[in-house]
């Protein structure tokens, strides 16, 4: 039989990739298009005092001018922090936010219009540093006026279970560590693209780089004060998002607003520096953790207390700081649990998802604890681990629902495929090997905006050339969710892939679908396609019961033909499907996914809650130069638990990408600020790890098989990057003998902690 | 160079593609200075798209072909201005002779930059700063600077001087290895020592090339040395260097390293090895480098990288002897 679950395959949009056939938000043309250039803001925190466009108006190549005022309402992804408007109003709030926006005839004549918009400002005392952000200012220097307390702490999120401090006051070995972590950004291929177009007939049409057509389809409506059915958004092919793209920005309802007021097509592409500004990338982090455990390395306790560094407006940002604390509650147990996470505003670009969202620091800060306890304790690391572990079906103490988990079998995988019993602790000076183990959210049950309808539905035609549909508004953003879909829609009615057609992420054309985060795409809207495809299944497997007088229950779709168990029946697909269309025509069936009911009942027990959670373990070896500082990962072994693999090559793709993601932030990317002027806005000083820092990769996957995901599917774009950085981070542990509490692991900071032990060794002795 | 606003002037732009010296020469003469040489434009296109390119002007000069050989001249190698950085990677007699140049080569840039980048380009690569290699908006939104349109430093917030750093990777070796290069302008064609094409100015980073100058080749004794490099980076490739050594000790045991990234220019220490001591070494080095914080790796950290590359070198010829 032939199968397309579970087969390593190439994406279904490879070939138009790679020859340049794919359509990308740039690429689209339309006659008479004008181009969008933003001014933006030189200061950190300025009041505007005036702003004079005539002189850009008067540009002969400038069809239109737009300012705060024009667009005064706020919005956000999240419907609690709407703080954002499309141009500042009133004032500025970081050094690059756009103050006014320029349609012009061609890219330079709207240039050349910014260039003529006069901007007077006010300056306002800037807060950079999140620790000033969480004190008392006067209120004319708040970022926001909503902030309570007269503070710019945007949101604080607690938890606490079973008195943890008090847990912690009894554990015989308790270690409290504070560790800092720089912002890092996505730093995906594509800049940011809008095309929009405005005409009486069709509405608004945005065709945007966007990861969430959805929330831009709603942000659009409530900004520009259109209907929703006057509304189209499409996603066409993306270069990359890893959460970049998951947000409703300006620049998208600036260019919406200028087609509408020029009545012609506009289009915006950002420069590289402007991405960099645009930003919500990871929260530059600091946090103090504490766990406790027994002689045995039992953990008794962990309590956390964390400031993340939210930039200037809100985006994700209520959902990171409960994210900081409740992905702690996992791969162990912990019984006796408790955090605070206070986010504050800084004028700086904003923050928001990035690639394991919310749990990528805190998850290095508790791996490195934990490998200081294995090391007080003189217990194994991976012993240690094997001992805390999270069974299969259980909760979590905050009430988090665990089914499928393979972690026990992913650190048991890495443990022996890196030797790590015959080489831990024994390689020498200069070389270390590092572990650590992660889990993650397979889609937030909850959808961000409460409504009444499914988290995504997709809809499947069958029409008389015998291929399948399937209608999805799923934004595949380059991980391949398309292909996803066509694989279980395959699988499910034993087609050959080539039967099978994605039509996705076209709000007028494809029901909703909440958008590419939250690694919720594979299991929610892979659950749609396989209730669709089994309807599908159900209708044409009736009509040839009925035709060909079989008992339907014994109807099998297999290698591109309807059979029965017995072997009686034996039809081709396309007599299969003409039979289902005589007399009605093409077949459409629908499915749709909605979360079971999880989670406790106080305040915050939402947050982090998933239908499936993933897991995994990794092991890294270093190389440091003691002389220099300098770490080389010389190979990491990552295994990762996704349920099932229903593209391996996909999957393995994925960790691969979480492994250079994790590489970076562990070792060479920062975000790095000057009185709030962003210093490296490009790739040469943004350093992403090239292809000779990468090191040699050993993957496995571990399939559990989680009984509600898509043939046992679950996660996997996310979840394997937690655990890479704290493998790092021990990895050079084990090689030097220092502890690295603040990423990225730059050489200066090494070679600062070699110095720092060596004094007080000398001390020591002496 | 002091940038008047591109965008101010209203003129007309060129790009002529030259196939000798002497037609780019008389070219560049009829646009009086405001032009600009390009060969792999490596550097030139970063530039001109952040603004800091003021010339109207493009003399192409890749397509003279006597600036594009490798050639043993005697008692020396020369190696021609437009010849690329990958070309002197795969060049058997580099490689075979002066093996320092092709791991210097190897540490710039990235293989698909070295395959347009010239060794001509690297030598008059601009000088760097974090406050200048930045958009138009970006230096204007902090002020600018004295290398720019500001009246200060933005590092040392004086105006005594620009400190932007020099970032050749290709001069520290050549400069170890006691190079010379060839220079033809309106008055004819002359030797210098390599040493004297860097002024130590941030703002004018180079000399020898004011009469509309084309560095036409380098030459670079052929006699057997000990080399030595050494490239401070955060990653394996693409970076930009943030204190480059290079050391070369002849069978005289006179030894030349010039230390590169952390200063104005190439600093040179040379002498006797009989003469020198590590600390005499890191004396020089310490007198010679003005380094600031102009670069995205710490201060404090590249001065201490400057002494451990010299301590380094150091014992490896000790352990050599």
């Amino acid at each position: 039989m032939t199968r397309v679950v579970g087969k390593g395959i190439p994406y279904i949009d490879a070939r138009k990739k790679a020859t340049g056939q794919a359509m990308f938000a740039d690429d689209y043309k339309f006659p008479n298009m004008l181009y969008v250039k933003f001014l933006r803001s030189p200061h950190p925190h300025a009041r505007i005092v005036s702003i004079d466009t005539s002189r850009a108006e008067a540009h002969p190549g400038v069809r239109a001018v737009a300012i705060g005022r024009d667009l005064p309402l706020g919005f956000g992804v999240l419907p609690v922090s709407p703080d954002e408007t499309a141009m500042a109003v009133e004032k500025v709030r970081y050094a690059g936010e756009i103050v006014a926006a320029v349609a012009g005839e061609t890219e330079e004549a709207a240039l050349e219009g910014v260039r003529l918009v006069e901007v007077r400002y006010e300056p306002i005392r800037a807060f950079l540093e999140p620790e000033d952000s969480l004190t008392e200012c006067a209120p004319e220097e708040q970022i926001h006026e909503h902030c309570k307390n007269g503070t710019n702490i945007h949101k604080i999120a607690s938890l606490r279970f079973n008195d943890p401090e008090a847990a912690l006051e009894e554990a015989p070995h308790v270690r409290t560590l504070k560790f800092r972590f720089a912002g890092v950004t996505h730093a995906f291929t594509e800049p940011m693209a809008t095309v929009a177009t405005w005409n009486e007939d069709d509405g608004l049409v945005v065709i945007s780089a966007t990861q969430v057509p959805h929330y831009l389809h709603r942000t659009l409506s409530k900004i520009l004060g259109l209907p929703l059915h006057r509304i189209r958004v499409i996603k066409p092919a993306l270069g990359g998002g890893f959460g970049g793209k998951s947000d409703p920005f300006p620049h998208e309802l600036i260019t919406a607003h200028l087609a509408m007021k020029t009545g012609r097509p506009v289009k915006c592409r950002f420069s590289r520096e402007e991405v960099f500004l645009n930003n919500h990338g990871r929260h530059p982090t600091d946090m103090t953790i504490s766990v406790g455990c027994d002689d045995d390395g039992k953990i008794q306790a962990l309590n956390a207390d964390i400031v993340i560094d939210g930039g200037a407006f809100g985006s994700f940002g209520v959902v990171t700081t409960y994210y900081n604390g409740v992905l702690l509650q996992g791969p162990y147990r912990i019984d006796r649990f408790g955090f605070r996470t206070r986010r504050v505003y800084t004028n700086k670009p904003q923050c928001g998802a990035m690639r394991g969202h919310g749990a990528v620091n805190p998850r290095y800060a508790m791996e490195v604890t934990l490998d200081v306890l294995a090391h007080d304790l003189r217990i194994d690391p991976c012993d240690l681990r094997l001992g805390n572990f999270l069974p299969s079906n259980t909760l979590t103490v905050g009430q988090l629902r665990i089914t499928s988990n393979g972690v026990k079998d992913c650190l048991l995988a890495v443990r022996e495929r890196s030797d790590w019993d015959r080489r831990y602790g024994k390689l020498p000076f200069g070389r270390g090997l590092g572990v650590a183990c992660g889990f993650y959210i397979s889609g937030s049950a909850l959808p961000i905006i409460w409504n009444r309808y499914p988290q995504t539905v997709v809809h499947l035609k069958l029409d008389f050339d015998g291929g399948v549909v399937v209608y999805s508004g799923a934004s595949d953003i380059g991980q391949g969710s398309d292909t996803v879909l066509a694989q279980v829609v395959a699988e499910t009615l034993g087609l050959p892939l080539e039967r099978v057609h994605v039509k996705a992420a076209d709000t007028r054309h494809t029901p909703v679908d909440l958008g590419s985060y939250s690694s919720r795409v594979t299991f929610m809207v892979g659950n749609a396609a396989l209730k669709a495809a089994e309807k599908m299944k159900a209708e044409i497997s009736r009509a040839v019961a009925r035709e060909k007088k079989v008992p339907e229950d014994t109807i099998m779709f297999t290698n591109g033909r309807v059979v029965s168990e017995d072997g009686g029946l034996d039809l081709s697909w396309d007599d299969g499907v003409e039979i289902a269309l005589a007399g009605r025509g093409a077949l459409a069936t629908s499915g749709w996914y909605i979360s079971p009911k999880l989670g406790g009942d106080f305040k915050g027990a939402g947050a982090g809650l998933s239908p499936s959670y993933s897991f995994g373990a990794f092991i890294s070896e270093v190389e440091v130069n003691p002389a220099t500082g300098h770490v080389r990962v010389v190979k990491v072994w990552g295994a990762h638990d996704c349920g099932r693999a229903l593209n391996p090559k996909a999957v393995e793709g994925q960790i691969e990408g979480c492994i250079h993601m994790g590489l970076g932030q562990a070792l060479s990317e920062e975000m790095r600020y000057n009185a709030g002027h962003l210093l490296n806005s490009n790739f040469t000083d943004y350093r992403i790890p090239t292809a000779l820092d990468t090191p040699e990769m050993d993957i496995t996957i571990v399939e559990s098989n989680d009984p509600e995901g898509p043939f046992g599917a679950k996660e996997a774009g996310e979840g394997p990057i937690h655990p890479v950085l704290p493998s790092i981070g021990n990895a050079v542990f084990d090689a030097v003998g220092v502890r690295m509490y603040e990423l990225p692991i730059t050489p200066d900071k090494v070679l600062a902690a070699l110095k720092a032990r060596k004094n007080a060794e000398q001390e020591q002795v002496s | 160079m002091k940038n008047d606003s591109p965008r101010e002037e209203i003129a007309e732009r060129s790009y002529v593609v030259v196939t000798t010296v002497e037609e780019a020469v008389a070219r560049a003469r009829e646009l009086r200075g405001d032009y600009q040489y390009v060969a792999g434009g490596t550097d030139l296109e970063v530039h001109r798209r952040q603004e800091l390119v003021a010339e109207h002007h493009v003399i192409d000069l890749t397509a003279i072909k006597e600036l594009h050989a490798i050639s043993i001249d005697g008692e020396e190698l020369s190696i021609g201005a437009l010849v690329t950085l990958d070309e002197i990677i795969s060049d058997v007699v580099v490689r075979e002779r002066v093996p320092l140049l092709a791991t210097a080569a190897r540490s710039v840039a990235t293989p698909v930059i070295r395959k347009s980048a010239t060794v001509g380009g690297n030598l008059l690569v601009k000088n760097r700063c974090t406050f200048y290699d930045q958009s138009g908006s970006w230096r204007s939104s902090i002020g600018s600077c004295l290398r720019d349109n500001g009246d200060i430093c933005q590092v040392v917030g004086t105006d005594a001087g620009c400190y932007s750093r020099n970032v050749s990777d290709m001069a520290a070796a050549f400069i170890a290895l006691g190079a010379t290069i060839v220079v033809r302008d309106q008055k004819g064609e002359k030797r210098y020592d390599l040493t004297a094409l860097y002024s130590g100015d941030g703002i004018r980073n180079h000399n020898l090339l004011e009469n509309d100058g084309i560095i036409l080749r380098v030459q670079v004794p052929i006699k057997p040395v000990a080399s030595w490099y050494r490239k401070l980076r955060l990653r394996e490739s693409l970076d930009f260097t943030s204190c480059t050594v290079a050391a070369a000790v002849d069978e005289r045991n006179y030894i030349r390293v010039c230390i590169n990234g952390v200063s104005m220019a190439p600093v040179l220490i040379e002498g006797d090895l009989a003469e020198l001591s590590l600390e005499e070494l890191h004396r020089r080095a310490r007198r010679s480098c003005q380094t600031v914080d102009n670069d995205l790796l710490p201060l404090k950290y590249r001065r201490e990288m400057i002494h451990i590359y010299l301590e380094e070198w150091w014992g490896s010829i000790h352990v050599d002897a």
